[in-house]
């Protein structure tokens, strides 16, 4: 029996357990070396991810499987205010942000009177079709050869931010995707978005717009995705369509959310983490074979974890029962 | 106008060959509402098998195709009945992530016993061109567009007519009635599935007659049978004939007019079109329309 | 008390193909009225409730709520317009407590609550009003069926409406189970509020309408007082099927004098036995 603490207290903790992690992901920069901070600031990138995809994937329950096109357009615009229009890192992510956005409200309207399976491949569709329009508009793009941000010389409007600098950018970003979260999860907006996904019809029934608060999610959802993948191309100088839009970044993001355990604010958090570091440690272990490992990992943690760990930690505490064969047993035909 | 012609029929040819490929993809869809994200690597997996028995055996790839089917029937039978049934009561984005894991599987899995070079199976007779008038018919098509089409109409016989087939109708309608009736939904769920893993390989091999293919091309597969699934309505076995022909049109229409690749940004645009205005797709009624889930 | 009709809809119909599921419904309901609305299984109740309600869009006539054209709004905004609905089939938001389930309705719904604890502690009324307040803190999985009725009320009612739709909330219930609902309309109904209640249970159609509608095939068969509807041979007939009208009738015309063993003129079989539900024979 956890010890009770004051109402209060009890309110604030996890905002002071938020705010401790953060404070200590800046001072854990200090202790590692460089490439283990390219490689940590590459796991905040997809805490980020898998937060922002949590928001319309996880709590309102629209599972986008085109989310990666919020990346790659972010990217892509940076990279061309960057490359054309010789703009500042630091005036391009927002703009990047925003105009994802826009596109997420533009598309959202059609596509969120979809419901299931319908959605997902719509917004699939749209990921891939977007990147095929990137291709072909090489002028603006750089089309299928790619396009390379400008980070030395004159053209140079910010100086390279090396992998000190991207670090601490993804940091603030994931901290960023982590308020949005906490915000939403505790405020009567984070109750729309359950009453949409637990129950469309009733929700539109008692008053909520069901309509104008899906849109408005999927758009916030790609702000931040759109940012990330701002820093992203920022990062990788040379960016192509295929990568930038890659259908896998999406499936990574839902992965991490499910396995963590979609509709919390820690689940994401965990699964985009423990992913991350399993990823790499398979690379580094089993070059040959990782990506068949981690499909079967994939296919397992599916099966055994389909609730996520965060929502099976809970359930269980509250039932007492911890089998995992009585998860499976939740699902099967 | 004869390229403009040539570009129709091989748009044709193509069409009919495409729409085996997505027919499998569609039925599993249909009857059980499970979105393969791994159907494309059974079909490049069949373009291998078929490939392996032409170099190995020297069996003709529209012979060793039966054979193919087969093997992956069974494979395609243990996936569903041992994974997959496992989670197809949760939320869509389980199966969609647990056919994922299984893509990686398929296609890493081939990446290392095959490796990534592009393959194809060369016989003596598919470069062989039929002509007519100004267009040439290449025999290796010609082939795979008629048995495809006549293994998509063997396949509505099949479901109409045989024990079979009228089990999985009746569970993709109504899963509750069908397990009142007697029918054991694991077992036709799973007969389903090695049905679309079949058909999936049999189109796979006839690819592979026609075009080179790698494992990357898996991907390529798997949303090409969304689109041509979506267009034709899930489940509906003619629309995925009438929506693989659309799609082949719209692939070699596209290719003819449009520069660069423009035509699967317009393939992708269709599909998107067809979902927000029709999702019970072009050709005629969906295959039902409401869906009782026990 | 003003003379607009809390509800009023003219030539109201929906069209699903050739089907006509509502066809030309005019109807008026004043303020304070209860309204029962009975018909024999796909006769277009429900489906009258939803284009109401925004939940289907009308493909013919008009819906107009205290005299304001809503034709066609989307739910949401005839939630604002403090109409509320029952669902047929309970539809509680899985995930939420008991409590969380009505506040979402005191939050989004007129009153528009923006502090989440005055929007609870509000909850906690409306739950008491359904006699659900030991459950406030459950989840609506653990409910007992008729304790899940009232949480459906509770939602509805956690809109403070005008104009209350009740779909069926008798359905299923035992007789035991069935008295406390009545009195909770009752109790509203004398706060003033304006009811449509959708049923089959007769007993209850005869506890507290104060007129009976009766839909037929997506048509207005017959607007009435209770006994009357329900006394009505074009009305048993619809529900009951030709054949017993026409031995109904055969009954009566072999009997010149009314004998005190047939008792009052064919009704239909519950409103007299005051049992449940009615259901028509093939």
């Amino acid at each position: 029996m956890a010890p009770t603490l004051s109402p209060a207290w009890r309110q604030r903790w996890p905002w002071a357990a938020g705010i401790l992690a953060v404070a200590a992901a800046f001072g854990l920069q200090t202790q590692l070396y460089s490439g283990q901070v390219r490689t940590v600031g590459t796991i905040f990138m997809f805490v980020a991810l898998a937060l922002s995809w949590n928001l319309i994937g996880g709590y309102t329950g629209y599972a986008s499987f085109g989310q990666v096109v919020f990346f790659g357009l972010g990217g892509y615009v940076t990279a061309a205010l960057m490359t054309h229009a010789h703009w500042s890192f630091w005036l391009a992510l927002p703009v990047s942000g925003l105009l994802a956005a826009g596109y997420g409200a533009l598309i959202g309207i059609p596509l969120l009177r979809l419901r299931g399976h319908y959605f997902a491949v719509a917004t699939l569709g749209v990921a891939e079709g977007t990147r095929e329009i990137v291709t072909n508009l090489p002028d603006l793009t750089g089309g299928g050869g790619g396009i390379t941000l400008p980070t030395v010389g004159a053209a140079a409007s910010t100086k390279y931010l090396g992998n000190d600098g991207f670090y601490l950018v993804f940091l603030v970003l994931a901290a960023l995707c982590l308020l949005v979260t906490a915000l939403v999860s505790r405020s009567k907006f984070g109750f729309a978005l359950r009453a949409i996904h637990q129950d469309e019809d009733a929700a539109a029934a008692v008053g909520i717009n069901t309509t104008r608060t899906k849109v408005l999610t999927f758009a916030l959802s790609g702000f931040l995705t759109g940012l990330v993948g701002a820093t992203y191309a920022f990062q990788q100088v040379t960016i192509y369509p295929e990568r930038l839009f890659d259908v896998e970044l999406t499936v990574l993001m839902v992965v991490m959310v499910v396995i963590g355990g979609s509709g919390t604010v820690l689940g994401p958090i965990l699964g985009a983490i423990g992913l991350q570091f399993l990823s790499e440690w398979l690379r580094q272990n089993y070059t040959t074979i990782h990506t068949l490992l981690l499909g079967a990992i994939i296919i397992a943690a599916v099966i055994l974890l389909p609730q996520g760990l965060v929502n099976y930690l809970r359930e269980a505490r509250r039932n007492g029962d911890y089998s995992l064969l009585a998860n499976v047993r939740r699902y099967r035909l | 106008m004869s390229g403009f012609f040539q570009a129709t029929i091989y748009g044709l040819l193509q069409g009919g060959l495409l729409a085996l490929v997505a027919v499998g993809f569609s039925l599993v869809w249909g009857v059980m509402n499970v979105v393969n994200l791994s159907h494309g690597a059974f079909v490049v997996l069949g373009a291998y098998l078929g490939w392996q028995l032409h170099s190995s055996l020297g069996l003709d790839p529209f012979l060793g195709m039966i054979l193919v089917a087969a093997v992956l029937f069974c494979l395609g039978y243990a996936v569903q009945r041992l994974l997959i049934n496992l989670v197809v009561n949760g939320p869509i984005f389980i199966t969609l992530l647990l056919t994922f894991g299984l893509e990686l599987l398929l296609v890493q899995g081939m990446n290392i016993v095959f490796t990534a070079n592009y393959q194809s199976i060369t016989t003596s007779y598919a470069g062989n061109a039929v002509i007519v008038g100004d267009i040439q018919l290449p025999l290796g098509r010609l082939l795979a567009f008629a048995l495809a089409v006549v293994i998509t109409v063997a396949l509505v016989r099949v479901m109409s007519r045989t024990r079979v087939g009228m089990s999985i109708m009746a569970t993709g309608m109504d899963r509750g009635a069908a397990r009142l009736m007697g029918i054991r939904a694991r077992h036709v769920y799973a007969v389903t599935f090695g049905l679309a893993t079949a058909l999936a390989g049999m189109a796979g091999t006839m690819v592979g007659v026609v075009d080179t293919f790698n494992p990357a091309a898996a991907g390529r597969f798997t949303l090409l049978s969304f689109v041509i699934a979506v267009l034709g309505g899930l489940g509906n076995m003619y629309g995925a004939l009438v929506g693989g022909m659309l799609m082949g049109l719209v692939q070699a229409w596209g290719g003819y007019f449009l520069p660069g690749t423009w035509v699967n940004a317009l393939a992708f645009l269709l599909l998107v079109v067809v979902l927000i205005f029709r999702p019970s797709g072009l050709v005629g009624k969906a295959f039902y329309s409401a869906r009782l889930e026990v | 008390m003003s003379a607009t009709p809390v509800l009023e809809t003219r030539g109201l119909g929906i069209r699903f193909g050739g089907l006509k599921a509502v066809d030309d419904v005019d109807l008026q309901v004043p303020e304070g009225q209860t309204l029962g609305v009975i018909g024999p299984n796909g006769a277009g109740k429900s489906t009258f409730i939803n284009l109401v309600t925004g939940h289907l869009r009308p493909t013919s006539g008009q819906v107009l709520v205290d005299g304001q054209d809503l034709t066609g709004a989307k739910p949401w905004v005839i939630a604002k317009a403090r109409v509320a609905r029952t669902f047929q089939i309970v539809k509680p938001f899985r995930g939420m407590t008991v409590r969380e389930n009505v506040a979402v309705g005191v939050m989004y719904g007129p009153d528009g609550m923006t502090r989440m604890g005055p929007a609870l502690h509000r909850a906690d009324e409306v739950l008491e009003q359904v006699g659900l307040g030991a459950a406030a803190g459950r989840s609506p999985g653990e409910l007992s069926v008729a304790d899940a009725r009232r949480l459906e009320f509770a939602k509805a009612l956690a809109l403070s409406p005008r104009l209350l739709l009740l779909d069926e909330v008798m359905a299923g219930l035992r007789p035991g189970e069935i008295e406390p609902s009545l009195q909770l309309i009752r109790d509203l109904k004398a706060q003033g509020m304006t009811i449509i209640v959708v049923e089959h249970v007769m007993k209850a159609i005869l506890a507290v309408s104060d007129q009976v509608l009766v839909l037929n095939a997506g048509q207005r068969l017959m607007l009435g007082p209770p006994r009357d509807v329900l006394s009505d041979p074009t009305v048993i007939e619809a529900y009951l099927g030709h054949k017993y009208a026409a031995r109904q009738a055969a009954a009566q015309a072999a009997q010149p004098t009314p004998s005190p063993s047939a008792g009052a003129a064919p009704t239909l079989p519950a409103a007299s036995a005051g049992s449940e539900e009615v259901s028509p024979d093939a």
